[in-house]
């Protein structure tokens, strides 16, 4: 198969991504791994904000239809159930279904895997009823099952509280939010409020000492302030935060780069996106951990930046669209995250003594000028 | 359990089947992954561990930690949290190392 661009992974950055170049009329293939596209936002039923002009605020399922549904005219072909594993000695991309192998020769691709939960590990953290909070959260939303009757939620992030609040929703009882630190991470005042509202006890310097039980979960002992106390719980949802998946990167020979603001562990790359392999960029949670705009926004930028390399618009277009885009991005970007995104573009743009873009030149003066 | 009025979703219409787990008969729904509808019958232990045979359940429920894998239909090692629930499916826990896959690749 031949195509302009590869995109891995239809999360909301591929989707977003596809359309925009496609849209520019880029032949456009998506891969995904999984037996339907959406990545995490079929589970979301909240609805966003700090979402780009060009959106609507949708709840998260609502949201990746959309997405989806406005490529069905253009030219995506999409590979459901398929996964990246390797890269041909002639540039070409391997992918499988599990059976056959496909080879993809394509002129760009672009990464978007997005990340995935980082663990906490205390005594008793592998047994069954112990889990990610994205879990909890898939199988009330996107099964329909209950994990569990009582639950603790351990971290205190957005998402943390935000799972909390959708699993006392459903009937289940929240025994409490366990942070080890002496404040909530989360800022938004709404969901704070929400907890509050839902009577859910916050156990601040608390930590979980060990989950017992016998073939699952039944109790857990918390310690709070150096006193121990046995929650009666069958469900433990461990929230502590999200990291860039590697994996492809490692595969495409892309090099990576440590920074704790976005996550952890992630590619270089450069102000249009592009990884340190030619032709292979990278887009959304991958490229660093941001909110939804920045995910849907930095897909559109990876998208331009290969119709660029193309030549599939004119000069005059590309510049108003990477302008609108990247205006868009340092309005809705927590300053923070893009703070560290410009820094890790600055270095790379440095170290190989490439120059800057204007745009994200400016941008590096706006930011110093608060 | 399964959750029968959903907060925001709207009403589940998916249809009913039937699957087994050791050998004993179970309903799902179409559409479900193995590892949701095990927990919707209350199953929460889906096996041991290789080495130390420590209880194993659902924990990423993504495809990323090999946490829930279960035999299914004949085959060793499948991520249950991301194969789909199919009708008659017959699904066992895995309680030690896996065979070698004789059936397709003797030799």
């Amino acid at each position: 198969m031949r195509t302009d661009l590869l995109i891995v992974g239809g999360g909301p950055a591929g989707l977003n991504a596809a359309y925009k170049a496609a849209s520019y009329g880029l032949k456009t293939i998506i891969v995904d791994k999984w037996f339907s596209l959406g990545g995490q936002l079929r589970q979301q039923t909240q609805s966003y904000d700090h979402l780009p002009q060009h959106f609507a605020k949708l709840r998260g399922y609502k949201l990746a239809d959309f997405l989806i549904d406005r490529l069905k005219p253009l030219d995506v072909t999409i590979l459901e159930k398929h996964t990246l594993i390797g890269a041909y000695s002639d540039g070409s991309v391997g992918v499988t279904n599990e059976k056959d192998i496909l080879p993809i020769d394509a002129k760009n691709v672009l990464i978007t895997t997005g990340a995935m939960e980082e663990p906490d590990i205390f005594p008793g953290w592998t047994l069954p009823g112990v889990m990610t909070a994205g879990a909890a959260q898939i199988l009330i939303n996107r099964e329909r099952v209950l994990p569990g009757k009582q639950a603790l939620i351990l971290g205190s992030n957005e998402f943390a509280l935000e799972v909390a609040a959708q699993l006392h929703d459903c009937g289940i009882a929240i025994k409490g939010i366990v942070e080890n630190r002496s404040e909530l991470l989360c800022q938004n005042e709404k969901l704070i409020a929400r907890i509050s509202n839902a009577e859910i006890p916050i156990v601040l310097n608390g930590v979980i000492e060990s989950a017992i039980g016998k073939g699952k979960v039944e109790e857990a002992y918390v310690n709070h302030n150096g006193n121990n106390a046995l929650y009666d719980v069958d469900l433990i949802c461990v929230a502590k935060g999200i990291t860039p998946i590697l994996e492809p990167f490692e595969v495409m020979n892309c090099d990576l780069i440590y920074r704790e603001r976005l996550g952890g562990w992630l590619p270089e790359y450069y102000g249009n996106f592009e990884t340190t392999n030619p032709s292979i960029y990278v887009a959304g949670n991958a490229a660093g951990i941001t909110n939804m705009g920045g995910i849907l926004l930095t897909g559109e930028i990876a998208a331009i930046s290969a119709v660029e390399s193309l030549n599939a618009a004119s000069t005059v277009q590309i510049k108003e669209e990477k302008e609108y885009l990247w205006n868009e991005l340092y309005r809705i970007e927590y300053n923070s995250v893009l703070e560290a995104r410009l820094d890790v573009i600055n270095e790379l743009h440095n170290e190989k003594d490439a120059q800057l873009p204007p745009l994200v030149d400016s941008l590096n003066g706006r930011l110093i000028n608060g | 359990m399964h959750i029968t009025h959903h907060p925001v979703l709207k009403k589940d219409e998916r249809k009913e089947i039937k699957f087994f787990f050791n050998d004993e008969p179970l309903k799902a729904k179409v559409g479900q992954s193995i590892a949701a509808a095990l927990m919707a019958n209350g199953i929460k232990k889906f096996g041991v561990s290789r080495k130390l045979h420590q209880s194993r359940g659902l924990f990423c429920a993504s495809g990323r930690c090999y946490s829930c894998f279960l035999t299914v239909d004949g085959l060793d090692h499948v991520l249950s949290c991301s194969t789909l629930v199919e009708e008659g499916m017959e699904v066992y826990s895995n309680l030690s190392d896996p065979d070698v896959r004789r059936g397709k690749n003797e030799n």
